[in-house]
This record gives C-alpha cells, structure tokens and sequence, in this order.
C-alpha cells in the first residue's frame, strides 16, 4: 500500500439541471406532459478523495486474542471451526432441554417458531417446506448459527462441544446422519446436504417490460383479484380511530386508570411467552402450580419487582422487564397478574 | 368500469391475518393515550378543561361519554372562526420543556406499524414505515422501518469496537473516536427489506400502502468509506469477499462481495444529521446502497476479508428466492427498480374528512403522488395508469433525484368520480422498466417471498376509498 500522500481537494460541482413551471388546467388529457407541475432537479457531484492512498495510522494492530474472541464465522470448507465432538445422542438431551421449546421436539417448529426438520422434496410443492434437510446447502450454516445465535434467549451460550452435538442431532432429525454419529471437526465436510447444488448466483433482470403507453392490453382481458381481508374499508381507520380516542378520554377525566386483567395477555404474548411457556432460563410456566406456588407465597409486590427489575434466581434469570425495557410498569405486572391467572 | 370482470377470491391459499388491520390501528390509538405520561394526560385533560370554560359549558359535568363528545364538537368550533381559539389565549411551553423536540400529540397516529402473525415474537420481527404520511424523500429516523433479528441491544459507544481481520496487511481494531477521524461522507440512500410486499405473492391481503410498501426508508448516511478503512488494512490480493458481522444477539453477518465493499459501502454513525438509533444501528452500521437492507449490518462490530462466501443462514436458510423448479437465488442482492402511489392509497382515501361533506367523494382536483427507487440508480422516468395499464401517461419527478434514493413523483388529475385502477411504473436510469406481477410470477412462481418489485394497483372506487387489489 502506497503512502505518497497524494490527493486531491474534492470539487463540489451543482448543476442545476432543469427548472420549469407551466400552468396546468385540464386532467389526464395532459398525457405525456412533463412540465405539468414545478421541477427542479439538482445533481450534486461531489468529487470523493477514496483512493488516495493516505494511511491515516488511526486504530491499532489487533491481537490474536482479541480477534479469537470474536472471529466466530465457519465456512462451508470447514475453515473456523474449532476442535471438538458431539454425539447424536448427547445433542438429542440439549436438544430437548434447550431449543424443543421453540422448534419441536422433532424439529416440527412450535407456532410459528422455524421448523427444522422434514420437507424433503417440497421445494416444488404449493407450500414448500424449507427445513435444514431440505432447503440449507451446506452444514457448516447450521453449526455457526447455532454458535452465534442459539438458544434465541441466550445466544453464545453454547460450548463448542454442546454445538458439535446440537448440530449432529439436528441432522439426525433430518435422517442425514445414523442415531449413533458423533460430529467432529475431523468429519465434519464429509455430511453432505441434500440441497446443496440447488442455488445459483443472481441473474436478474429476469424480466423485460416494455415501456408501452398506448392500448398495451385489452381492457376486457383484466380481471380485479380483491384483497382477501376487506372486510373493513381501511378509509375508515379514521374515523374508528377518532371514536376511540374519544371514549378513552371519557374513561381519563372519570379518572378511571385501572388496566383491567385481560390487559396482560398481549403483554405476556409478546414479550413473556418465549421464555414463560417452555421454562426457558428457569422461567416459571404459567398454569404448572410447582413452579408457581413458592413464588406466589412471596407475596405479589416481590414478584412485581423481580419481573420489573430483574432477579437471579438459584434455577434461572430474570431480566428487568422480560428485556423489553420499553414496556410502562403497568404492562409488566398486568403481564404478571395473567401469568398467575393461568394457575388452577 | 364496465369493462372489468370482477373475479371473486380465486387465491383461497393466501394467508388471512388473525386480526383485521383497523381494528389493530384501533387498539394502537387507544394503547397510545393510555400509555400517555402524567404530564400529557394532564394537558390533555386541561386543554379540555380550558375549552369548555370558554365556551361556557359551565354546569355540564365531564365524564359522560355524551358530554365527551359534545365538549369534542364545541371544542372545534370554539377555536374556529370568529372565535379566538384557546391557544391563542393562553401561553404555550417554554425552552427546554422537551430537551429532545417530538412531534405535535396530533400527529400520535403517525407511527410504525407490524402485522402481528408474520412473526413468532416481536423480538424477531419486522416495523413498517408510515409512507402514507411522508412527504418528502427523507424518512423521519423515529419512523424509519424496524427489523431486529435478537431485539435492540443498548449498546455503550465508549465500549464498541471495529476489528478488521482476515486477509488483510494490518489487522486493526477501531474505536468510535478512531473512526470519526478518518474523512467522511454524507449520502442519501434508501434501505429496503427485500421481503418488501413480500406477504402478496399469492395475492393481496395487505389493507394499507404501510403494509404492502413501508419495509423501506430513506435516510441521510453519514460515516467513512469502507474502501478507507479497507485501504489502511491493505486487503490482500486473495481478498475477494467481505464477512460484516453485528454486535447484537444475532451477532447478524453477511457476506459481501469485494466489488461492492471498493465501490459505494459506508460504514455509518450518522443518519439524518445525528447519531444513528439504536433501532438502525448505533453506534455503527453498513450501508450497501442500493442492495437488500439485511446486508446492511446493524450494530457493526467486526469485518472479515476472505477469499470465499461464508454462507452464513441470512444468504441460505433466507434472502435466498426459491422459484417453481425448486432451485433458489443465492446472493440476489441488488433491490430492483420500484413504485408506489403513496396519495391516494388505503389510509388517504378521496373522501372528505371533515366539513359538510365529511365521508363525501372528493371530486375535483388532486395531485397524485408517489415514490420511486432503483437500487441500480437514478430513477429516470414514472408513467402512471388510470385503467389497470392499458394507456399510460408520464408523471413528472419532483425534488431531488438522487441515485438509490428514494424519488417523488406527482401528476395533477381531475377527478370526477369514476371508479379507478391505478397504477404507477417506474423506468431507471439502466432502462429497465418496473414489470407487473405476471411477468414477475411467470418467472419465479409464487413462493420467491423476496424481491417482489412489481406494478401496483389500488382501486379507486367511485364513494372515494382505495382499496389494494391485483390484476389477473
């Protein structure tokens, strides 16, 4: 890399490119009218100075320690991954414990959480499943994600031994390798993905449109696909809208601020679920008494606290307000109020 | 509009929201005014309060919902002409009430927006820009769109670090101080997710211009070149591909072609003249102009130089555009030419909104206007349709044109109540002319779920709404 210290003062150039104006009086007759309205275009060309070759000698060399704390990636060549091994059937008990919550027990994905394994040969079908065995090219994808993401509520969390496993499960699930294999960083290139010549590099444009202006196409030809929802016109968002704000001023000047016991639910749907539902991080099920009943004796003002501020636990975590630090207080404990709702 | 043949819902496969879209709008007002702090309720209510005094409504006690409404109706007319309206009478806030400026309470419905069943959890998931509300090429950055892969982490600039490693001369590690001393730049680019209309494949079930077009902003970038940060590593001559990697819970990463990485990528701190939001980045992201917005690492913290991709889930698991044959498109990064009438569309219908005629049709004069961009370019011309493309007449660009940036369009139509197919279509500075979703389909099939940059239709009907249909 040179360092001449040669570079050029950037030149700011406007050019202002086309202004006109012209009174327009008649509607869609104006066909191909350019001036109808008031335009004003300005380029403005400012003359970089990249390629300068200055070194700015800003930063400092990195280390390899530091570097080693971050540089996670793995290539489908093998290339970054780290020594180690898991088995099919150690994967299968961290499986269980920690991603089953979200993605099934056999990777069927749970509501809308991604399924992993099945669809083989669907990628044609009306509703084409891509999963892991049937859709992913290359293996390596799944162990880096894994690494670098998983589990959703603790992402990096994951030794490389446990990933080795994990990942050698989730290919089991997809009957690419035995019930008795264990991943390592040896064999690892030799799983190979079913799908994994069913890629091209980008080819657009595809398409070629014609830049037609007259009788492009036979007005009886068109046929009007309505939406499917339409059941409300959307024109009257506003004035839906302008009602309801009337009625809660009504219920504000009565001085009525209670959230009432439903108010939880879209609250503990959006921002508890994840966790509350499987037992994530140690957090308790909504309905599974046991795991309830120790917390509910500490009276509600602790639980209100531990879910507003955050509490470490002996079986888990809890963060302040779930993470969702957005949320008003009033939300959290109302989410709190449905959660200990829900038990018998 | 005779000459239509109406088809009824011949696309039984589309998806059907769990819960109509008013009906969220609905909720969302009401949580905003629930959600209103101490202070805002009490203005609020004051403001109320100050209203009735002068319209002597003394002796009619608040809380009723019938007083409610007729203090709603004094209300508007007491500061209507010849009366002097209240915030005339009195004083308004002084300096420094709000240190950070927010919009007026009147503009609370101009938000961003999500359909709640396209994701599992609104930690993953997608916002949408309220383009039905913008008038100009810059998005506010409290609108611009979301999309979080592991939720906003609140990321200390003091503690964020850039390494560059890989096959580089001199691997180096950045502070955000370091990075702010090398020569910046400042450009206007659009961001777009490339699933962007993605949900109307099959057909159409989005109510309202936010929902079938908000997936893109449009902001003013400001950072270094990454050709600058590249060149004081010295890329190696192997280095043929960039891995730009995040800091966030996803620790999001793409992998990046060295052309792309030399020609127009920023590494950004500033959007529309402070520091990046949380929610777009800070303190660091990529910007690759003109290209799908998740290569766009948010909360950036590592760039690798490599001789191969890396393939990592977003460029095969996602962003990967299968077609009918069951192969895919990998690395379609390019966000090609697009258009939207943004007025009329669902949210701004041609009907009377207050007034005598309120709900009436709005007869008579109108500008149509809509948004353009090419991720190839400039945007170099719009035609728009008023009978689902047969005829076509061009509307002129109004503003700046600037390449891979959001560009306004607008035509002066006189309306006289016939219903209406609407459409607008844009051509690049490449030539390439925006194609219809029949030529998009015929290419792809249905289930690309990406790149979906067709011609689109709202329907004008003769009572003043817009509705959003597609043409067979």
């Amino acid at each position: 890399m040179s360092n001449s210290g040669k570079y050029f003062v950037g030149t700011g150039l406007i050019a202002l490119a086309l202004l006109s104006l012209s009174a327009c009086d008649t509607g869609k007759q104006q066909l191909g009218d350019v001036a109808s309205t008031a335009t004003a275009t300005i380029a403005v060309i400012a003359e970089g100075q990249a390629g300068s070759g200055i070194q700015y000698g800003f930063g400092r060399a990195v280390t390899a320690e530091e570097v080693a704390g971050w540089d996670i990636d793995i290539r489908p060549d093998g290339q970054g991954l780290p020594p180690g091994e898991g088995s099919v059937e150690d994967g299968e008990e961290l499986y269980e414990e920690k991603c089953g919550s979200c993605h099934g027990l056999f990777g069927e994905g749970e509501g809308r959480w991604p399924k992993l394994a099945g669809g083989m040969d669907t990628l044609t079908h009306d509703r084409p499943e891509k999963t892991v065995g049937s859709y992913w090219p290359y293996a390596s994808t799944l162990w880096d994600y894994i690494h670098r993401a998983m589990p959703f509520t603790a992402p990096q969390s994951l030794s490389d031994d446990e990933t080795y496993a994990i990942t050698a499960y989730v290919l089991n699930l997809n009957d690419l390798v035995d019930e008795d294999f264990v991943l390592t960083r040896d064999n690892f290139t030799s799983v190979e993905m079913p799908n994994r010549d069913g890629f091209f590099v980008d080819n657009r444009p595809d398409v070629s449109n014609p830049r037609c202006m007259e009788n492009c196409k036979d007005p009886a030809s068109i046929t009007i696909v309505e939406s499917l929802l339409a059941a409300t016109s959307s024109s009257d968002v506003d004035d839906v809208v302008d009602d309801v704000v009337e009625s809660n001023v009504t219920s504000d000047a009565a001085g009525d601020n209670s959230v009432t016991e439903s108010a939880g639910k879209p609250v503990y749907d959006s921002a508890c679920k994840v966790c509350h539902s499987s037992g994530l991080a140690g957090a308790p099920i909504p309905g599974d008494a046991a795991d309830w009943e120790p917390r509910i004796e500490q009276g509600i003002e602790v639980l209100y606290s531990h879910a507003l501020e955050g509490f470490q636990g002996e079986s888990g975590m809890m963060p302040a307000k779930g993470g969702h630090t957005q949320l008003e207080d009033d939300a959290v404990t109302a989410a709190v109020d449905y959660m200990i709702e829900q038990n018998p | 509009m005779s000459v239509f043949n109406r088809t009824g819902l011949d696309k039984p496969e589309a998806r059907v929201p769990q819960s109509n879209l008013p009906r969220q709008l609905t909720q969302e007002s009401a949580e905003k005014v629930t959600e209103l702090s101490g202070d805002d309720r009490r203005g609020f209510l004051k403001r109320m309060l100050s209203v009735s005094s002068g319209a002597a409504l003394g002796g009619v006690a608040l809380g009723g919902m019938g007083a409610t409404k007729a203090l709603a109706e004094l209300s508007s007319e007491a500061n209507l002409p010849p009366n002097v309206p209240s915030w005339t009478r009195t004083l308004g806030q002084g300096v420094l009430t709000k240190p950070y400026g927010e919009p007026s309470s009147y503009e609370k419905d101009v938000i961003r927006r999500t359909v709640p069943w396209l994701t599992a959890d609104t930690i993953s998931s997608i916002s949408m820009t309220p383009l039905q509300d913008l008038k100009g090429i810059i998005t506010p950055s409290g609108l611009a769109f979301e999309r979080y892969h592991a939720g906003v982490p609140d990321i200390d600039i003091d503690q964020h670090r850039l390494i560059i490693n890989g096959l580089v001369e001199k691997p180096l590690i950045f502070t955000m101080d370091e990075l702010k001393r090398f020569p910046s730049v400042s450009e206007i680019k659009f961001l777009e997710c490339p699933a962007n209309g993605g949900m109307e494949w099959k057909g159409p079930q989005m109510e309202g211009l936010q929902f079938t077009h908000g997936m893109i902003s449009c902001c003013e970038w400001t950072g270094v070149k990454l050709s600058t940060l590249l060149e004081e590593a010295g890329v190696k001559p192997e280095g043929k591909w960039i891995l730009a990697e995040g800091a966030d819970g996803s620790a999001m990463a793409r992998s990046i072609p060295i052309e792309k990485a030399l020609d127009d990528t920023l590494v950004v701190y500033g959007q529309n003249g402070e520091a990046l939001r949380p929610e777009q980045g800070y303190p660091l992201r990529l910007i690759n102009p003109g290209w799908e917005g998740n290569t766009c690492i948010k909360w950036l913290r590592r760039l690798e130089v490599g001789d191969k991709p890396w393939y990592m889930r977003e460029e095969t698991s996602k962003y990967t555009d299968l077609l009918a044959d069951g192969r895919a498109r990998k690395f379609s990064f390019v966000q090609e030419c697009n258009s939207v009438i943004t007025s009329p569309c669902p949210e701004k219908p041609w009907r009377a909104k207050s007034g005598a005629d309120k709900g009436e049709p709005s007869t008579g004069w109108h500008e149509i206007e809509g948004m353009a961009w090419s991720g190839r370019g400039s945007i170099k011309a719009v035609d728009i349709s008023f009978d689902g493309g047969v005829s076509w007449v061009n509307a002129p660009l109004k503003g700046l044109v600037i390449s891979k940036a959001l560009t306004r369009f607008a035509y002066r139509f006189k309306w006289d109540g016939e219903p209406l197919l609407l459409q607008s279509r844009a051509v690049d500075e490449t030539g390439y002319v925006q194609p219809t979703l029949a030529q998009l389909r015929e290419q792809r099939g249905l289930n690309s779920i990406y790149h979906k940059n067709s011609i689109h239709t709202w329907r004008v009907e003769s009572d003043g709404s817009v509705r959003n249909v597609q043409l067979g």
